[in-house]
């Protein structure tokens, strides 16, 4: 693999990500609105019930780690549903490229603007709400947000997988996926609140333990005595596991003839 | 001389619908294309033609056969042919908010192209198709003739050595279509460039190609250039000789080349075999004959006589 030539190529979709999400308003709004949305209705509510400072953050950090994961998926999810929407996917296929490097290209934007989106709802919480993100310093909040963006890249290949698979008809999803890992992960509340099963579910999650990890920062129990350990190698399996399936279902599509069809 | 092209044995079937039945869309097709040919794949809908393309230009697996596209097998040496080859297809389609230079600016880099190099190629690209004016107009409000073109800007970004053109003035008005057809013609002969085409013209496929292969029901029909093809087939040039003087009984039969006759009253219709050889003979014995001739009509054979012999 040449790395300039390589440079260029990821350097492609990074550049079509960027300029897609400029000149789509959704794109603005999913940045902007629902995070700010989010974070104010979650702050508001956590005022009115008289919360304490550490379950506000908690509550807090659940808030910004949905939005910032939701965002940070997205680039990557829609990388090929762009093509497929604009039926030229076969455009793409038929140049010497892999699947590295949409995905890194398609990545690289989807991690800066899942970053914003952080900062974004930090800087709101801080200000509005008071919340300590200082606590676990700058090394706690790194492989926070590095738990965050791997997990998002899980779900972007997933996603990448079944649009090869079912076309159009997997955009949903791109949304449905990242929102039921996030519903049993803990994100507002603790993964011990949830029933047997969902807990035995959510202890096959990353992002649950790269949620204790941050918490405990503000006095809240680890339920795992490692959970950088698990949060780090669970996802490295489900990275492997999903880049294998991406690269299965591309297989597929050249055999079964879905390239075609997805550009018709 | 190696062949471009070299396919045997391409066999291709899709199911209709999930757990439906197979249905056989191409089968044992054998085609050997030469360098520096434009070649003409021809068909009714559903003949299999974009089947056949999509396999060569490595997008779809053949489920038989082997297929070797300038030397490399179209599927286990797909990465390195892709860089050598490119696409491009009826109904162009590019990324809609993209502008027209964004998108060559898109392909270019998925060929490896960056920095001056890019920027050349996009410029002389952007120029040749007369785009240079639309270059910040996005995709989706361009209109359908420059879509088309720059459907074929971005098939040489990479300035391929074998390009693929499935029906590449399908929708165009005759203006825009006729500039595409001199423009491929140009691109073959400036630059030795291979091309195979589809298309549904037949006219296009006489002004373009060289050789030409009919595809019927998956399975190839017949391949040769227009000579050969109308031989084969033995079908024959129309020549049409109205008479103000009719000749004395003349055995139209008999005469060099004539395959068929009709004469009736003060016309003759003859099928010749090689109208540009026979015309001389022919006409020498109208004339010995104490004919005189008020009108002579030649209509060479067309390939939709030859298509419409084939296909039905």
């Amino acid at each position: 693999m040449k790395l300039p030539t390589s440079f260029q190529k990821i350097w492609a979709f990074s550049v079509r990500s960027a300029l897609v999400n400029r000149r789509n308003v959704f794109a603005v709004f999913e940045m902007l609105f629902w995070p700010a949305i989010g974070i104010f209705s979650v702050g508001l509510l956590t005022r009115f019930l008289n919360l304490s400072g550490e379950t506000v953050t908690f509550i807090l950090i659940g808030a910004i780690s949905m939005n910032t994961v939701q965002i940070a998926q997205l680039d990557l999810s829609y990388a090929l549903l762009y093509s497929v929407w604009s039926k030229s996917l076969k455009h793409e296929f038929i140049a010497p490229i892999r699947l590295i490097h949409i995905l890194l290209g398609c990545g690289l934007v989807g991690l800066i603007r899942g970053f914003l989106v952080f900062v974004g709802m930090a800087v709101l919480s801080v200000w509005l709400f008071h919340m300590e993100l200082d606590r676990p310093g700058p090394g706690g909040l790194a492989v926070f947000l590095a738990g965050m963006f791997i997990n998002a890249a899980i779900i972007g290949a997933l996603v990448l997988a079944l649009v090869l698979r079912f076309g159009q008809r997997a955009e949903v999803a791109a949304w449905a996926f990242s929102y039921l890992m996030l519903l049993l992960c803990g994100l507002y509340y603790p993964v011990s609140v949830l029933p047997a099963w969902a807990q035995a579910l959510a202890r096959f999650i990353p992002l649950t333990y790269f949620l204790e990890y941050f918490r405990h920062f503000y006095g809240f129990p680890l339920h795992s005595s490692r959970p950088l350990l698990y949060g780090f190698s669970l996802s490295m399996v489900y990275l492997l596991i999903s880049y294998g399936l991406l690269h299965y279902t591309l297989g597929s599509a050249f055999r079964g003839g879905i390239l075609l069809r997805l550009s018709e | 001389m190696e062949t471009a092209i070299s396919a045997q044995g391409i066999s291709k079937s899709f199911r209709e619908r999930r757990f439906g039945p197979w249905k056989t869309v191409l089968s044992q097709v054998d085609l050997e294309v030469a360098p520096g040919a434009i070649f003409g794949v021809l068909g009714p809908n559903a003949a299999g033609k974009t089947t056949l393309i999509s396999i060569l230009a490595t997008l779809l697996h053949p489920d038989q056969g082997r297929a070797r596209v300038l030397g490399l097998d179209v599927v286990r040496e797909a990465g390195r042919l892709r860089q050598r080859i490119n696409l491009a297809a009826a109904g162009a389609h590019f990324l809609w908010c993209l502008t027209a230079e964004e998108n060559l600016r898109f392909y270019g880099r998925l060929y490896g192209l960056g920095g001056r190099a890019l920027t050349a190629k996009v410029e002389g690209l952007l120029d040749l198709f007369q785009l240079a004016d639309q270059r910040r107009v996005d995709f989706a409000h361009l209109s359908t003739g420059l879509k088309q073109r720059l459907m074929l800007a971005k098939a040489l970004v990479n300035d391929p050595e074998l390009l693929f053109l499935d029906e590449p003035t399908s929708g165009l008005d005759q203006e825009m279509a006729q500039h595409i057809r001199e423009e491929i013609l140009r691109l073959n002969r400036e630059t030795g460039l291979t091309i195979l085409l589809t298309t549904h013209n037949l006219r296009e496929a006489e002004i373009l190609c060289s050789e030409v292969a009919f595809l019927k029901e998956g399975r190839l029909a017949a391949r040769g250039s227009i000579a050969e093809l109308q031989q084969r087939l033995g079908l024959g040039d129309h020549l049409s000789l109205v008479f103000r003087v009719v000749p004395a009984a003349l055995e139209y039969a008999r005469l060099p080349g004539v395959l068929t006759h009709r004469v009736q009253d003060a016309r003759v219709d003859l099928v010749l075999d090689r109208a540009e050889v026979r015309l001389a003979a022919v006409l020498e014995a109208v004339s010995h004959g104490g004919g005189e001739l008020a009108q002579v009509k030649l209509k060479p054979v067309d390939l939709e006589e030859i298509y419409r012999e084939i296909t039905h």
